[in-house]
């Protein structure tokens, strides 16, 4: 909880800051607007953190909502396939594409930033030679269908509440509880900590990889579903290009170490959040749009700068606070 | 467990393979991606390079189609889906492997003078949608982009006549055809005079415009990535609550704000107008929420590509228009003519796929 407290205070500084400067950033649209966007990252972030808690890593997220997000308006339009069928059909697809990474990570003891770099060049060209390299939509179709993604659930008279926040709230809840209270979460946990100890202490650490990377290309894959259906327009080429990193930097952002073994589902969220509202009071505030990686680089490396510090100063405080206290002729006195 | 090494090796050795012939197979309409080598059997070959992957450009290799028959000429299709990048590589391949012509939308106006040079000391180099005119290259073939943007320019005015605030949105603004469209309809709604193409006096991106009716708030770009163009649109509205009008400067860009505006109830209120010919776009305006768009015709741009560099390999260089440039005319597509202009275009678009 505590690593989370610094990066919360800059989700807490970027959104009062621009509130105050512009008071629409809180306005009922824009709030709406940014739970939408929070809600869409936030659930490929929390996929990519189940592999960095294992010490691993995944290029290949982006390419994947590319892939998955293309089939999923592909199949329903072109091919005329059912909606339970199309859905069915990406999940068992993003399921495999998962199982495909932890086998070759962990049977064939292959990198995985090789394998799922290899991923992010090889599903990029199957979205694209699936779809001819044509633009997907779904024109005035599927409408309730894309409610998934643009609906919203009335909260009282004036706000409403996207329904992709619901499915991240959903899909949070379940990975905090595998994570935090089950005995696979503690696997996970020690696995990223040390896998020679975690696998001679009797834990099947091949198994729980491939879970993690089944878990991270199965949210990736409801990413690009939910992407296809918000946007209505997708580019097999375009969609999803560099998520993986804007994933990648929200977790790590939370607290999950690219060394294994630390991350928090809440910290995960709040990293997205961070990113999001940041792009979004650049617009806000009018900022030029070229200048945006340049402000969210600098907000995001003074808040992490900011926050370690704090921990050390605060560290150092304790340990002379200690000594202090060890020492007799303070008892003494 | 751990695998035998034999079954290790074929694993890898079939992941690789698989990569590969997916990578070979990924770029149908690059077809591209096989560039040409040069004459043989006496039939030249050709080039027609895209700035990017996009539908407008299938309506382009549809008059590339055509003309590849009347002309009797073989021309390959390239579309670099990273840009500048893919552009340079492609381009560079085709040099290596030897070309007859080539017709390139450049990326980068004026940081790909030494590439197009470079192409043009080989065979004879054209540009068509986007002109690189400090380029040796032989002509241009497209439209007067600053001219296609006061167009543009207007229609924002019928849309909004007792004026308003304006957004536009696009998709990079470092290609000289996106200045010269914003500049087009930033001078238009300003009533500045009218500036000659060839000397334009950009106004600098990311400060408001006022003029005695218009404003032009901003120029949002969203580097292609298509989630951040439709954000893009909704931060618009969001910090703008007297948005009068939207204008997509780039194919994909209309389209967003058509989706942002109708998830914001707004369908109508907040009036959109669109560059080329995006199916939702077209949709949009049969349905009264587009006001209009202006189409570039790329089918032309196809044709007389094509049609031009069988004649400069040929060595007749008779058919260069004067001043390098031949002027393909915009269409202005409103409510009235959308529905017959739609119908040619599907049609076309067909034989480009």
């Amino acid at each position: 909880m505590k690593k989370t407290l610094g990066i919360f205070g800059l989700f807490l500084a970027v959104f009062i800051s621009t509130a105050l400067i512009n008071p629409r950033f809180v306005s009922v649209y824009n709030l709406e607007n940014l739970i939408r966007w929070i809600s869409l990252f936030g659930i490929i972030s929390i996929g990519v953190s189940f592999v960095i808690i294992t010490g691993g890593i995944d290029l290949s997220i982006g390419s994947l909502i590319g892939m998955t997000g293309s089939l999923t308006a592909w199949l329903l339009t072109q091919r005329g396939w059912s909606v339970s069928t199309t859905l069915l059909t990406v999940l068992a697809v993003s399921l495999f594409v998962g199982m495909a990474h932890g086998l070759l990570i962990t049977k064939l003891r292959l990198q995985p930033f090789v394998v799922t770099l290899c991923g992010l060049l090889l599903y990029r060209g199957i979205a694209r030679y699936i779809t001819d390299d044509q633009s997907q939509g779904f024109g005035n179709t599927q409408e309730n269908l894309r409610l998934l993604a643009i609906g919203k659930v009335a909260i009282g008279s004036k706000f409403s509440i996207p329904i992709p926040f619901f499915i991240l709230m959903g899909i949070a809840m379940v990975a905090s509880l595998i994570l935090n209270r089950t005995i696979w979460g503690r696997y996970l946990f020690a696995l990223g900590r040390n896998e020679t100890a975690a696998h001679y202490s009797g834990i099947n650490t091949d198994v729980m990889k491939i879970a993690a990377y089944m878990t991270c290309s199965l949210l990736a894959g409801i990413g690009g579903i939910l992407f296809s259906l918000d946007l209505n327009s997708i580019q097999p080429s375009g969609l999803g290009e560099f998520y993986e990193l804007y994933a990648i930097a929200a977790a790590v952002l939370g607290g999950c170490s690219l060394r294994g073994g630390e991350g928090t589902v809440l910290g995960v969220i709040i990293g997205t959040a961070v990113m999001r509202v940041l792009y979004n009071a650049i617009n806000i505030l009018s900022i030029p749009t070229h200048l945006e990686f340049a402000i969210i680089g600098a907000v995001i490396l003074a808040g992490v700068v900011t926050d370690e510090l704090a921990k050390r100063y605060a560290t150092n405080r304790r340990a002379i606070r200690e000594q202090l206290g060890d020492n007799p002729l303070n008892k003494s006195q | 467990m751990i695998f035998p090494y034999r079954f290790r090796a074929a694993l890898l050795l079939t992941f690789v393979a698989l990569q590969l012939g997916c990578g070979d197979k990924s770029t149908p309409s690059t077809a591209s991606t096989t560039p040409a080598t040069a004459t043989t059997g006496g039939k030249k070959k050709i080039a027609f390079i895209t700035n990017g992957v996009d539908p407008f450009w299938n309506t382009a290799v549809a008059g590339v189609r055509a003309a590849e028959k009347e002309f009797d000429i073989e021309c390959s299709v390239l579309m670099p889906p990273k840009g500048l990048i893919d552009q340079k590589r492609m381009l560079e391949s085709l040099l290596a492997r030897g070309i007859d012509g080539i017709a390139i939308s450049p990326v980068d106006a004026k940081n790909q003078v030494a590439l197009i040079d470079e192409a043009a000391g080989r065979c004879p180099v054209i540009t068509h949608d986007s002109d690189a005119p400090l380029s040796k290259r032989l002509c241009f073939v497209g439209m007067e982009n600053y001219k296609a943007g006061r167009a543009a320019g207007l229609l924002v005015k019928e849309a909004i006549p007792n004026g308003g605030k304006v957004m536009l949105f696009v998709g990079r603004l470092e290609q000289l055809n996106s200045q010269q469209r914003r500049q087009g309809v930033i001078d238009e709604l300003l009533d500045r005079p009218q500036q000659t193409s060839d000397k334009i006096n950009f106004d600098v991106a990311g400060k408001v415009l006022s003029g005695t009716k218009y404003t032009i708030l901003d120029t949002r770009t969203d580097n292609f990535d298509y989630a951040r163009a439709k954000a893009n649109a909704q931060d618009a509205m969001a910090s703008h609550a007297d948005l009068a009008c939207m204008v997509g400067l780039f194919a994909y860009n209309a389209p967003h704000c058509l989706e942002a505006a109708k998830e914001a109830g707004r369908l109508g209120k907040i009036k959109i107008v669109s560059f080329d010919e995006a199916a939702p776009v077209l949709q949009g305006i049969i349905d009264g929420h587009v006001h209009g768009t202006i189409s570039q015709q790329p089918y032309l741009y196809g044709y007389h590509s094509v049609r031009l560099l069988k004649s400069l390999v040929n060595g007749d260089k008779s058919v260069l228009p004067p001043n390098g440039f031949l002027e393909v005319p915009i269409v202005e597509v409103r409510q009235k003519n959308a529905q017959a202009f739609w119908a040619d275009l599907k049609k076309m678009q067909e034989i480009g796929k």
